[in-house]
């Protein structure tokens, strides 16, 4: 309990650090949210051309998306300070982390304050309602109670991704090159349904780096469609067991990578 | 508890670090990319050091002795390759958080405040993160404040403070919890002689009144004379004396110097036995003594008898130059423990 004031603390300290810069924040916020416009824009050009998209209408490409930026958007806010986790690593910042009795994990994610999950969250709630309204949802109370479940699965998948990629930087020191690709270019995968790709590609999104539990098998459940290709039912349901397992690993791979921290030269 | 008077044991601690080395040239970085070359360096080797209560240890070697590897093991940064470390009864790097509510940390070339805030609030959230109370915390500040003249730093955002001013906020922070080791890596790098001065003092008092034991690397060796007793030298990661700071003087000294300056009328000397000339500029003389057993003051009474002279004093040997003695020609030491030092 105790701890979790701390974190708070040290999380309000960093939103407190992050206003010091006020023309940068809302900068960002303004770049993120030109960001998604340029992307919905790009899905209404091509739905508009071909109304489907493998047999998703506009309603349900909607929707899909709505996960995927709630999905992002939370671990963006929890986990934004690890995609410059090499630097501290590579400054040997990381050492001051180490001599505070608080989890070194719990003190770099609550470092810093990413304000663009604000503009994360408002593109997911705009898509959440024009979306379900489009496709017809009908918002069953099952539904309601599990759409926060799926998002936080979706959250464990792509921040247990994340640390991942991070942990990396403990053996290879820069990182970057990997974080982009992996955190930042992969995710474009999952703006269409994934059963659009071949199925080799399928069973990589699924069983090898399963993105495709944040949006696509869950999407299935909320919008009561069948399943189609790889697709077995129990899989719409998969996405907090697939997060709770990816994230453990990560965990796994974080703390062998903390005894495996070098410092810099003295 | 037999550790009850044990602050820090180390027994035959080892860190290796694992360096890749890209080849020469372009071919050899090419070639480096496909097939990485490892190269093991190690930094501290095997060595042994008790430290107790309330001692004052200087920790001195060059660049790449080793030193900053041996603190990083003892505050749980780094796991060392092979033997242990135990701080207060706890293994550094197995019980990294249970361990940091015990040790105050300083290192000189990096800063644990929050860059974009107020020093104040700073303090505040170190506070939080130690889970000092607030009553203790008050009564520890109002210490910290006095000793370290914090009142007018406090309202100040830390990336505008001086480097010295920097330094005594850092040293405040490192002691908020009040802990029972204090370790310092370097931490009056760069300071004016005033500044230096001042942490100085603060040390010297922490240690002599709250009974802190402190653990200090440094390169300037006006901090060890001033305020280690013991001093721990290390050389490529071995430990080549440790004692008291007293005794390395002692040891040398017959490296004191006599600096005389004679008369103009009677300025060149016949010899006097037992010294050396080692250095002249007109008429004034350095002389040392060819062995430690003639008597400094003998030589100063013949030296007196038999020439006019308008000044004479007598310079201590200095750390600084024990030490470049020690590393310059590998010195044989022994230890008040009869261990030697020598390779």
């Amino acid at each position: 309990m105790e701890a979790i004031k701390i974190y708070l603390t040290l999380f309000a300290t960093s939103i407190k650090a992050r206003m010091e810069y006020k023309a940068s924040f809302l900068f960002y916020i303004f770049a993120i949210l030109s960001f998604y416009i340029g992307q919905i824009g790009l899905l209404f050009v091509l739905l508009s051309r071909f109304h489907q998209i493998k047999g998703w209408a506009m309603g349900e490409m909607i929707f899909l998306y709505s996960l995927h930026a709630f999905a992002y958007g939370f671990t963006n806010l929890i986990f934004s300070q690890l995609v410059n986790f090499d630097k501290m690593v590579v400054d040997g910042e990381f050492d001051r982390v180490l001599v505070r009795p608080l989890s070194p994990l719990g003190q770099v994610m609550f470092s810093k304050f990413e304000v663009s999950t604000a503009a994360h969250l408002i593109i997911g709630f705009t898509a959440l309602y024009y979306g379900s309204h489009l496709a017809g949802i009908v918002w069953t109370l099952n539904k309601a109670l599990l759409f926060p479940v799926i998002v936080g699965g979706g959250v464990l998948i792509a921040g247990g991704i994340r640390l991942m990629v991070t942990a990396v930087a403990f053996w290879t020191l820069r990182n970057q090159s990997l974080v982009h690709t992996v955190i930042f270019s992969s995710k474009e995968f999952i703006n269409y349904p994934v059963n659009i790709y071949n199925i080799g590609m399928q069973f990589f999104l699924t069983f090898i780096f399963p993105i495709a539990f944040i949006n696509f098998y869950p999407a299935h459940f909320f919008l009561d469609r069948s399943g189609e290709g790889l697709l077995h039912p129990a899989l719409e349901m998969g996405t907090p067991i697939v997060g709770i397992i990816v994230f453990t690993i990560s965990i796994f791979t974080w703390k062998v990578g903390v005894n495996h921290y070098q410092s810099t030269g003295s | 508890m037999q550790h009850d008077n044990i602050a820090i044991e180390v027994k035959s601690l080892r860190k290796e670090f694992k360096v890749s080395s890209s080849g020469k040239g372009f071919l050899g970085k090419l070639q480096a990319l496909f097939h990485r070359r490892h190269k093991i360096i190690t930094a501290v080797k095997d060595i042994d050091f008790k430290i107790s209560r309330g001692e004052f240890v200087g920790y001195v070697g060059e660049n790449g002795a080793g030193k900053s590897t041996t603190i990083k093991m003892l505050t749980g940064i780094l796991v060392p390759t092979s033997g242990t470390a135990e701080v207060n009864g706890i293994v550094p790097y197995k019980n990294r958080k249970k361990n940091a509510a015990k040790i105050g940390v300083v290192f000189g070339q990096r800063t644990q405040l929050w860059w974009d805030l107020p020093v104040r609030e700073s303090f505040d959230l170190l506070r939080v993160i130690f889970r000092v109370s607030r009553s203790e915390f008050d009564r520890q500040m109002d210490k910290l404040e006095q000793a370290l003249d914090l009142k007018p730093l406090l309202e100040m955002p830390v990336r505008k403070l001086s480097l010295g001013q920097r330094m005594r906020c850092d040293l405040a922070a490192s002691l908020i919890h009040n802990p029972p080791v204090l370790f310092l890596d370097e931490p009056t790098i760069g300071l004016d002689v005033l500044a230096k001065e001042n942490i100085r003092n603060f040390l010297a008092e922490i240690n002599r009144e709250e009974g802190t034991t402190i653990i200090l690397t440094t390169h300037d060796m006006n901090d060890i004379e001033q305020l280690c007793k013991r001093l721990i030298i290390l050389e490529e990661g071995r430990i080549m004396f440790d004692g008291e700071t007293e005794f390395l003087k002692q040891k040398f000294v017959h490296e004191k110097v006599i600096e005389v300056e004679f008369h103009e009328d009677g300025c060149v000397i016949q010899g006097i036995p037992g010294v050396t000339v080692v250095r002249e500029q007109g008429c004034k003389k350095w002389l040392t003594l060819d062995n430690d057993n003639s008597g400094i003051g003998e030589v100063i009474g013949t030296i007196a008898s038999q020439y006019k002279i308008k000044d004479i004093s007598v310079k201590e040997p200095s750390v600084e130059s024990i030490i470049r003695n020690i590393y310059d020609n590998r010195v044989r030491l022994s230890t008040p423990s009869g261990k030697s030092f020598t390779e």
